[in-house]
């Protein structure tokens, strides 16, 4: 019988961090900058871009949320919006307050194999939040990269997040952002529409070409369709999951789709593997 | 193999008792109803007991279970985080051959895979486990159609096999180190080729008594694995099952190796807060429902579809090594919609064997 897990993941036990500084992102989102309170814990802590801790907010309970970009380059901290009942609890504390923190759990992008290609990613709403580590990763390495883009649509202009990130992405040569919003607002300049029009406007390639994929069942339905109508093949279009996780560690189940498990399998699958599963997105 | 006389068990139970939890099957004196549950001694063990109403799964993976305390002070933002699992010595004296593949099935899925479940761990690694054949079938039992009985194969310690004729006397074959101790402390009878060759007398006579149902439907288990892991059961097939789904979770809660856990943190009134991990079942609605209601799994026969994919798909044995179902018969013991698993063998096979005669 084994004596103990294989991985170096936290697993049973949460590791306390503090939280240092909360900032609004959106409205109803926030992220939270947070460092663990035993520094060598914080140092073992290694992650891949595209995987996700299981997060504990103390007296309500844990979930699950994608990782930053590793916080080797950057602190540690996680964008949420306020939906259920442990993120509500979440949104209610201030600087200082503790959280427990598991994992890292999940397989992560994989950089490896789409080296030399281009890069187009399409995220609606929050659906950015696990891509953008995935961009942070592919910028500071944009010599292995061909075309790089990113689509992205909210609902308002208010909604869409990470603005000053995207800002500063821009000085990247050959960054290619495309902003949308679903209704015209005074003051925005921008595009207006759903986020699968611009893959048409942003005239984004298909050969050679790898797509990040990341938003609302409808966004994300809709832009595979445009995706492969125009010509992507199953393989190279990549999403990350999202599913009710209680564990993080493939024992408890409820991620469970068709033979694989989302939080170890997964969250991270190209569309070829998710059309396989056998359930609706 | 070793001959054990009833002092001999009796001795064994009562050392065992001194240092470990002893757990055993007992008939409530009540309704005559019986649990696998924690006995006082050898007097309340009865191996002729039929099988338990709730597996011995009830003990390494308790229905409720706290795994974390902790106390968070908002003010000055402490926090004390202590693990809470439950770490003490059992032997599970009498396990049915089902229950064991059962035990097998949580030991390979918890154990066994990337992660190990340290909590299921804890229970596990100071647990002895005793086996007992079947000397004859109970109604509901279909073991011979899913390789799991009448007689244990592996995993016990040791396995009982009361031998007919002898007064009492049960074989008992060893299967683990520690069985072996257990024979080398207490100095039992070595067994012959003829106690041997009684003991698989003794299994041939149970499997010829089970019901021809049992026996008949032996190859459509391996059937309906294969049709549940190709995808070729009609989806009507599904509907007329989830039709008659009351989305009540005893199939999941009576299963020997369902274990599918939900995490709560509750908090308590001393102003600390429990993690409890408590058995769910994939029957409820909000098994699979995420904050903002979300839900990708709806309709009820896609639930049950999904639960019969994880007892009898090929991608889920080769995480049990062996398929989910141990053929206990619990689940169609307890559906008040009848569908339990032998239920469902039929539909499949009803449907097949219309296909096959339209053809």
């Amino acid at each position: 019988m084994c004596e103990e897990s294989r991985s170096t993941a936290i697993v049973t036990m949460p590791e306390i961090v503090t939280i240092d500084e909360i900032r609004d992102e959106a409205p109803e989102v926030k992220t939270f900058y947070a460092s663990f309170v035993d520094r060598e814990v914080g140092e073992r802590f290694r992650l891949r871009s595209g995987q996700f801790i299981m997060c504990t907010v103390f007296g309500a309970g844990e979930f699950a949320v994608s990782l930053p970009p590793s916080p080797e380059h950057d602190r540690l901290h996680i964008t949420v919006r306020r939906v259920g009942k442990v993120t509500n609890a979440l949104h209610a504390l201030g600087p200082g307050d503790k959280l427990g923190v598991r994992g890292p759990f999940g397989n992560g992008f994989p950089f490896e194999e789409i080296k030399g290609k281009n890069v187009v990613y399409v995220a609606g709403g929050i659906g950015l939040i696990p891509l953008r580590s995935s961009i942070v990763h592919v910028l500071q390495h944009r010599r292995e990269f061909g075309r790089i883009l990113l689509l992205y649509g909210a609902r308002t202009s208010a909604d869409l997040l990470y603005r000053r990130d995207i800002d500063a992405w821009r000085k990247t040569d050959g960054f290619e952002p495309h902003l949308t919003i679903d209704k015209g607002e005074p003051g925005w300049g921008g595009e207006v529409g759903f986020v699968n029009k611009l893959i048409e406007k942003a005239n984004v390639p298909v050969e050679n070409t790898v797509a990040f994929v990341c938003g609302p069942p409808v966004m994300f339905n809709s832009t595979i369709a445009e995706l492969l109508r125009r010509g992507m093949s199953e393989d190279h279009i990549v999403s990350t999951l999202e599913r009710q996780m209680k564990c993080g560690i493939g024992k408890c189940q409820h991620c469970a789709i068709g033979r694989t498990l989302v939080c170890t399998d997964g969250p991270v699958y190209t569309y070829r593997q998710i059309k396989t599963l056998g359930e609706v997105i | 193999m070793y001959l054990l006389t009833t002092e001999d068990l009796a001795t064994l139970a009562t050392e065992l008792g001194r240092s470990h939890d002893l757990y055993g099957p007992l008939r409530r004196p009540a309704g005559g109803q019986v649990f696998f549950d924690r006995v006082r001694g050898w007097g309340e063990i009865d191996l002729a007991a039929p099988i338990p109403s709730m597996p011995p799964k009830e003990i390494l993976f308790p229905q409720f279970e706290r795994i974390l305390r902790y106390r968070y002070d908002r003010k000055t933002k402490e926090v004390a985080i202590e693990k809470r699992y439950f770490e003490r010595p059992k032997v599970l004296f009498g396990v049915r051959a089902c229950d064991l593949a059962g035990i097998q099935c949580l030991d390979r899925f918890l154990l066994g895979q990337e992660f190990v479940d340290d909590v299921y761990l804890a229970h596990r690694r100071k647990s002895l486990i005793i086996a007992n054949t079947c000397v004859e079938p109970f109604p509901q039992c279909f073991c011979v159609c899913t390789h799991t009985g009448p007689s244990a194969e592996e995993g016990y310690d040791l396995n009982l096999t009361l031998l007919p004729n002898g007064g009492g006397i049960h074989a008992a074959e060893v299967g683990s180190d520690a069985g072996r101790a257990l024979a080398e402390r207490f100095g039992w009878e070595k067994a012959t080729e003829a106690d041997r060759a009684r003991k698989n007398a003794v299994v041939e006579r149970s499997i010829s008594l089970f019901p021809e149902l049992a026996r008949d439907n032996k190859a459509w288990v391996s059937r309906l694995m294969n049709r549940v892991t190709t995808g070729f059961i009609k989806p009507e097939i599904w509907e007329y099952i989830g039709k008659q789904c009351f989305e009540c979770g005893a199939c999941s809660f009576v299963c020997p190796s369902c274990s599918c856990f939900n995490i709560e943190d509750a908090p308590l009134r001393s102003g600390e807060c429990e993690r409890l991990r408590t058995r769910d079942s994939c029957s409820f609605e909000g098994y699979t429902r995420m904050a903002g209601d979300h839900n990708p799994r709806k309709p009820v026969e896609d639930r049950r579809n999904k639960r019969f994919f994880c007892k009898m798909s090929f991608s889920q044995s080769k995480k049990y090594l062996r398929p989910g179902c141990v053929g206990c018969g619990r689940c169609a013991w307890v559906c008040p919609g009848d569908i339990g698993l032998p239920n469902v063998v039929q539909y499949v096979r009803r449907e097949t064997t219309e296909q096959v005669t339209r053809v």
